[in-house]
């Protein structure tokens, strides 16, 4: 059976309903959704109500936790002092439009989901904010899904959509006993695992403007990337209406996403 | 023997370089003007930007700044090569010196300067055109940065949305840079051409406050949005205590790397 998952919506409704629209046009049901609901976006309550009322089953983006938490202090992955300025103006203006209905609902969403060998996570198992890029160490991206004991890992957060295969993964482990003095090995074989990252609905980072997310069949294991065209006018328009900075709008329409990422994930702030 | 040559163009025809390459290939004492022009109708062309001087005083630390008036002795006068630059959008009516604006002449002589040669881009074939931009309507800016440090990554933010027309339709623009490591940027951009340059000059200012010397960003194209540039700007600059931190930490860097 074909179920899509989604991820990244920030708060761009044309984007969200063009993505569903399409998911329902295959005849498909069943929906996960990775997070990030809103920021940077212009229509945060309207997307927040969209998804609820659909009754998607969804995880707690990053962007979810900091608008019902706060900022977080200097755990900030800004690449630059500008991204971080217009990062807190998007953070303090989406603070200020959503309802306190649509904050209890962010502030109440899972961190993750398990459905049978498959889990959804905004970041990644260990964090909403840990980047899982495409070409990470192989040995790391093994360790996640593995010690989240599924076979496909579904994430966001990085907005590039991918599917990673890590095929003949094998865990080695050897023990020198001191009494009796012997050395013990053993060696596991692990079937094949895959990171399926579902890109972004609303903030596509993949060099161009359509929305993705995945399709993934339960039987035959496929798993597709979609991509979607909408009316990003219409987002860039809402943008500006809304008061948010022009640049979002100027950003989303030439395919450069609303935010700068840094392109090492690792980074952290230094101020 | 003094020569005095008169040079003009417009923006981005490559009059700076020219003029660089023409020093070093002096051997004398070398003399530098710049003046604004004139602003015609639709075409804001007046800005006197310091950042030329700037460049070419990093790449020739002997140069004499002419718009000082004392700054030429009778004994540097000797031998010298003069060069005065002025933006011109439009190929002058007459050859030679009889070509330059009657406005140029009148403040020359308040510099007690009179050109013997008079060139200008794309009409003298002895000058080479890297770019002459046929200009019809523009409108220029410009920022004066001095004291200001950057925010590495958020210039290199900045300068990509400029360019690529965030802010309106940049056709030149033009920058001297200071960074929190004491480096000393050139960014220069013309839309004809492909990418920017970017030039490292060898001034390199102390861990150590913010340094004095010259710092100017000048834009020119069409439907500049100056207010969201200013703004833009404002945000990828570091305050005092964000900039002590950064120097502070390229200080003990050093500090360890010396100690090796």
């Amino acid at each position: 059976m074909n179920q899509a998952v989604i991820s990244c919506l920030h708060a761009n409704l044309p984007a969200v309903e063009a993505v569903l629209k399409d998911i329902e046009l295959q005849g498909i049901t069943n929906i996960t959704c990775l997070g990030d609901l809103v920021g940077y976006g212009p229509q945060p309550n309207e997307v927040i109500e969209l998804i609820r009322d659909k009754e998607i089953p969804t995880c707690q983006g990053c962007w979810d936790e900091d608008v019902v938490d706060g900022l977080d202090a200097c755990d900030c992955s800004y690449p630059s002092q500008l991204a971080e300025k217009r990062g807190h103006f998007a953070h303090q203006w989406t603070t200020d439009k959503l309802t306190t209905e649509n904050k209890d609902y962010l502030a109440n969403l899972p961190y993750s989901i398990r459905k049978d060998k498959c889990l959804f996570v905004h970041g990644s198992p260990n964090s909403q904010h840990e980047y899982l890029l495409p070409d990470m160490d192989a040995f790391a991206a093994l360790e996640r899904v593995e010690n989240a004991r599924a076979e496909i890992l579904f994430c966001g957060h990085t907005h590039q959509p991918y599917i990673r295969e890590l095929a003949d993964g094998s865990i080695a482990v050897k023990i020198k006993n001191a009494v009796p003095k012997d050395t013990q090995e053993k060696e596991i074989q692990l079937p094949m695992r895959r990171i399926v990252n579902a890109g972004s609905v609303g903030e596509p980072r993949h060099g161009g403007t359509k929305a993705t997310y995945v399709v993934y069949n339960d039987v035959t294991n496929e798993v597709k990337i979609r991509e979607v065209e909408y009316d990003i006018e219409l987002t860039c328009k809402a943008i500006i209406d809304a008061g948010l900075p022009p640049i979002f709008a100027w950003r989303l329409k030439n395919g450069f996403e609303f935010a700068e990422q840094a392109e090492d994930a690792s980074h952290v702030c230094e101020r | 023997m003094s020569q005095v040559c008169l040079i003009s163009g417009s923006p981005g025809c490559g009059k700076t370089n020219w003029i660089l390459n023409t020093f070093k290939n002096y051997s004398g004492n070398c003399g530098y003007l710049r003046l604004g022009g004139y602003s015609e109708i639709n075409l804001e062309q007046a800005i006197n930007s310091k950042i030329d001087f700037a460049f070419l005083k990093d790449q020739i630390p002997n140069l004499l700044d002419l718009s000082i008036s004392n700054s030429i002795s009778e004994k540097d006068k000797e031998n010298i090569l003069i060069i005065i630059e002025f933006p011109q959008f439009f190929t002058p009516k007459s050859q030679g010196i009889n070509g330059v604006d009657l406005r140029i002449i009148n403040e020359l002589e308040k510099y007690n300067l009179q050109p013997n040669r008079y060139l200008h881009f794309g009409r003298d074939p002895e000058l080479s055109i890297k770019d002459t931009l046929d200009f019809r309507e523009i409108e220029s800016i410009s920022l004066d940065l001095q004291k200001h440090i950057w925010d590495p990554a958020s210039l290199n933010t900045f300068w990509f949305e400029l360019v690529n027309g965030a802010y309106g339709d940049v056709y030149r623009a033009k920058a001297l840079m200071n960074l929190p490591d004491g480096r000393y940027i050139l960014f220069n951009w013309i839309v004809s051409q492909q990418g920017s340059q970017y030039q490292t000059l060898n001034q390199v200012a102390p861990l150590n406050g913010r340094p004095e010397r010259c710092s100017e960003i000048v834009i020119q194209g069409k439907n500049l949005n100056f207010e969201s540039i200013k703004a833009t700007i404002h945000n990828c600059l570091l305050n005092d205590a964000v900039l002590d931190h950064h120097q502070t930490s390229l200080r003990n860097s050093q500090l360890q790397t010396a100690r090796r």
